[in-house]
């Protein structure tokens, strides 16, 4: 913390954060009790401890499919959302008049999902007939769209302008421009999209349920549907999994490239 | 190349993608809304409009919503604040925290909820150990649930929209106040706040439009008694099957949103 | 960038893309856990050894199964869908469904005829119906309930469970609370008040089946108006809950295979719906799950038989409301009981 913070207000930012981990956290502590449970109904606290829950999940065809589809989806739908997004941040935070434009990239996100995926299937239905991974590529990449394009406007907003005009005066071409100056200024504010797009293509439920076909069935519809008939701590054993291969994602990747340095720069 | 030229090059994949993939899908599902059996109409808003049920539906949405992007701002601004100040191995932790809600599933995450706010769930049962509440209390199916479910939800937008602002400012700057006499708490006020305005307005924003425009979370935590638009909309497509008052209700809903957005984006672009 | 993109990822979704339908599968939905389950032994598998051919799964409950089909309706992707709302009826009127005649299905001979009287119209016979009636914590009611009135007890209102009207059972429910308080299928204002009362005296509203669970499991719920099924759910899961058929009637809700219109399978799909109606089907489906058979031929072990509704008069005393009224009136119904029910 930054030097001469005053004594009380390092308690108190203490007792905040406490205060914060536990509203973040507490729910997640729900599901990695239940995971473990031994009795078949979804309770907490947990009787008994088993971890049959994590075998019937690894040994279940359907969720370790669902899972390598949504895992293929979310990184297509980063590798799209945050290239597309990222050059329209660019192109919007350097034109006048941008707000009309920024605004309508934004509409994604106040249309309830449930109207656009009835509309894509019908619009895909007429023109191409059943629904393709494709669709649902489309369809994800639509909505991580907005995500992307926020984070990197805000921090191009807060980057110097001047950088890159004084760039151009002593002679830069654009792509050089580009690659040295621009690119490392929206870096945070890509890595913060590209992450959110990840995330919201893999947690995507509405979309990914009328869009499926038998050949096309995602991580958080498979879970809907189990949770809709018979709930039983599968679920909650997929999610905790979910959890720790995260924390160690994101643990590695720190260990490997240096995660602080990039978000920070 | 000129700048005119490279920005359009930088627009078109964007445009194309959001015309072709979300206004044409969208467009075929909200022209319903001013269909009838017979031509044109606007019948479908009469419908909503014809007494308060709807309207009170709408308003709750935005309530909440305003409701939600506040709390989450007040909680999401000094996590933020903190999370950037503090040494590399603790920031990595913090933010671990603050992205492990959004990598469980929504359903499941709401499930955790339930079961802690529910009639046997720790808060009521310590509440009702004191004597402070009676034997049916329960926080589940109330606004509150709601408010707390979407917290928790949206906190991660918040913060890591604001993380990338703020992770960019010069401590300098911070320093430069500090030496000048201003207190700790004017320093942020002054100085920290204002240069983190456009990560706070793109957090908000996007808190703000999730939280009017999802459904799961409200209609699991609020159940059937307290209901909100995009629920009421999902109930018309999927339940009573009437896809043209549903198209409506998105229309009603899009553009109260942009009522509320439109000034918010303008003071956006101010601090931008 | 965007073009190298393409290239790169593009090849993978066209494959997809351009899957082709092969002739000798099928693709339908079911209902997800337990019941795919047993809707996979009982059915599915024989059907693929039967014929070789291949059944594509959807899993999806029957509105988002309905709203996917009207949707689609250009290309339908289903070529048996299952409902069990009274979807059918709305599929049929829009032409979204295809008639079935006996020459396709020869089973629908020997179906009672009380479940598979839309069939000349498109909506598909009823192979599965639960009944309706009381689940109650054994262990936990002072006195077990009988009847449809013990609903109204105000002693146990705060131990009630409801189930709003957008699930089919909590249709039939409130149609029942509506039909004891003395209102009927043109006037359910009766009914709402009933749920109105209740409410304030302390009941509460669910929408899923999961959330009764939770109730009784959790929340000390002692009633709830719910299907036999569920209760047989809830007692694998280790509760201990009773049904009982209320003793004004027992409404029931059917379970329907419906061939879809616009598909080349039909042939196909015909032998997969005339399996669902087979005697040794349903058996294995009541074994599992304790529905009610509607093929007349059906024989049960005597532990399944006593434990579901069974046989030609115990059936024929099942009711149902008139499904076609409750299609007409879903939507206003539907927006009565929100009101109704509205903080």
């Amino acid at each position: 913390m930054v030097k001469a913070v005053p004594t009380w207000l390092r308690w108190l930012a203490w007792i905040f954060v406490i205060l914060a981990a536990l509203l973040l956290l507490a729910p997640l502590v729900v599901v990695v009790g239940v995971s473990v449970s031994e009795s078949q109904f979804i309770a907490f606290p947990p009787n008994g401890f088993s971890l049959k829950w994590y075998g019937n999940a690894l040994g279940s065809r359907e969720y370790v499919e669902a899972f390598w589809l949504s895992l293929r989806l979310a990184a297509l739908v980063t590798l799209s959302a945050t290239l597309i997004g990222g050059a329209a941040a660019i192109a919007l935070s350097r034109r006048r008049g941008g707000q009309a434009l920024e605004t309508f990239f934004l509409s994604p996100l106040v249309i309830p999902s449930i109207i656009f995926a009835i509309g894509m299937l019908m619009l895909w239905s007429s023109l191409f007939g059943v629904t393709s991974f494709l669709a649902l590529w489309i369809a994800h990449t639509v909505v991580a769209l907005p995500y992307v394009l926020r984070t990197t406007l805000a921090v191009l907003a807060e980057s110097d302008p001047f950088l890159e005009e004084a760039a151009r005066t002593m002679g830069a071409s654009w792509p050089r421009r580009l690659w040295h100056v621009v690119l490392p200024q929206c870096r945070p504010g890509l890595a913060a999209g590209a992450f959110f797009a990840f995330n919201i293509s893999f947690d995507e439920a509405v979309l990914s349920l009328f869009l499926r076909n038998p050949g096309l069935n995602t991580l958080p519809v498979q879970i809907y549907g189990q949770l809709e008939f018979s709930p039983d701590p599968t679920v909650a054993a997929v999610s905790t999994m979910m959890i720790v291969l995260t924390v160690t994602l994101i643990v590695l990747l720190d260990r490997l490239l240096g995660l602080n340095r990039v978000a920070s720069t | 190349m000129t700048d005119r030229r490279e920005a359009w090059l930088f627009l078109v994949p964007g445009l194309a993608l959001l015309v072709l993939g979300f206004v044409l899908p969208i467009l075929r599902m909200l022209v319903l809304s001013v269909l009838g059996p017979d031509g044109l109409t606007l019948q479908q808003f009469a419908r909503f409009f014809q007494d308060g049920y709807y309207p009170s539906i709408l308003w709750r949405t935005v309530r909440m919503s305003l409701v939600i992007t506040a709390i989450t701002a007040a909680i999401g601004f000094p996590l933020a604040y903190i999370t950037s100040r503090v040494g590399p191995r603790l920031r990595l932790w913090l933010i671990v925290m603050v992205i492990l809600p959004l990598m469980t599933s929504v359903v499941v995450r709401t499930f955790g909820w339930m079961v802690l706010l529910g009639r046997s769930g720790p808060l009521a049962t310590t509440l009702r150990d004191m004597g402070l509440v009676g034997r049916s209390f329960s926080l589940m199916h109330t606004e509150a649930a709601i408010v707390l479910g979407m917290v928790q939800v949206l906190l991660p937008f918040m913060v890591l929209s604001m993380l990338g602002v703020l992770s960019r400012l010069d401590p300098r700057l911070e320093e430069a106040a500090r030496t000048m006499g201003c207190s700790f708490l004017q320093t942020i006020r002054r100085v920290v706040l204002p240069l983190a305005m456009p990560g706070v307005v793109a957090g908000s924003l996007l808190v703000f439009t999730l939280s009017a425009s999802s459904f799961i979370t409200p209609s699991l935590l609020g159940g059937a008694r307290i209901e909100v638009l995009a629920g009421s909309i999902y109930k018309s497509v999927t339940q009573t099957l009437d896809w043209n008052f549903a198209a409506a209700q998105s229309v009603i809903l899009f553009l109260g949103l942009a009522l509320v957005l439109i000034p918010y984006l303008r003071l956006g672009a101010r601090h931008g | 960038m965007q073009i190298t993109t393409r290239s790169l990822f593009g090849s993978v979704a066209i494959s997809l893309f351009a899957m082709p339908a092969l002739a000798d599968e099928i693709t339908i939905n079911s209902f997800g856990g337990a019941y795919e389950e047993a809707h996979r032994a009982c059915v599915i598998d024989p059907f693929e050894a039967a014929t070789g051919a291949k059944v594509n799964i959807v899993t999806a409950y029957s509105a988002d199964a309905f709203a996917q089909l009207r949707a689609q309706k250009d290309a339908p992707q289903f070529d048996v869908i299952h409902f069990s709302g009274g979807q059918e009826i709305v599929g049929a009127s829009e032409g979204l469904l295809l008639p079935i005649t006996p020459e396709m299905v020869p089973n629908l001979a020997d179906v009672y005829d009380f479940a598979k009287e839309g069939v000349a119209k498109g909506e598909g016979p009823a192979y599965q119906i639960a009944a309706v009636g009381l689940v109650y914590a054994a262990d936990k009611m002072p006195e077990a309930p009988t009847k449809w009135a013990d609903l109204l007890n105000p002693e146990y209102s705060d131990r009630l469970v409801l189930t709003d009207i957008s699930n089919g059972y909590g249709m039939i429910g409130l149609l029942m609370l509506n039909q004891i308080s003395g209102g009927t299928m043109d006037d359910i204002q009766p009914g709402l008040d009933a749920v109105s009362k209740l409410l304030e005296q302390g009941a509460i509203v669910v929408s899923k089946s999961p959330e009764i669970q939770q109730e009784f499991a959790q929340n000390d719920a002692w009633l709830a108006a719910y299907a036999s099924d569920y209760a047989y759910t809830l007692q694998k899961a280790g509760l201990d809950v009773k049904f009982v058929q209320g003793e004004e009637g027992t409404p029931a809700s059917f379970i329907t295979a419906s061939l879809v219109a616009g598909r080349d399978n039909v042939e196909l799909a015909s032998k997969f719906i005339d399996m669902e109606l087979s005697p040794e089907a349903q058996a294995c489906f009541s074994e599992a799950l304790r529905y009610t058979p509607t093929n007349s031929k059906t024989v049960l072990a005597d532990d399944v038989a006593a434990s579901v509704v069974y046989g030609p008069d115990a059936t024929a005393g099942l009711m149902r409301f008139d499904p076609i009224k409750i299609e007409a009136n879903r939507s206003a119904w539907v927006e009565a009981w929100g009101k109704t029910i509205a903080r």
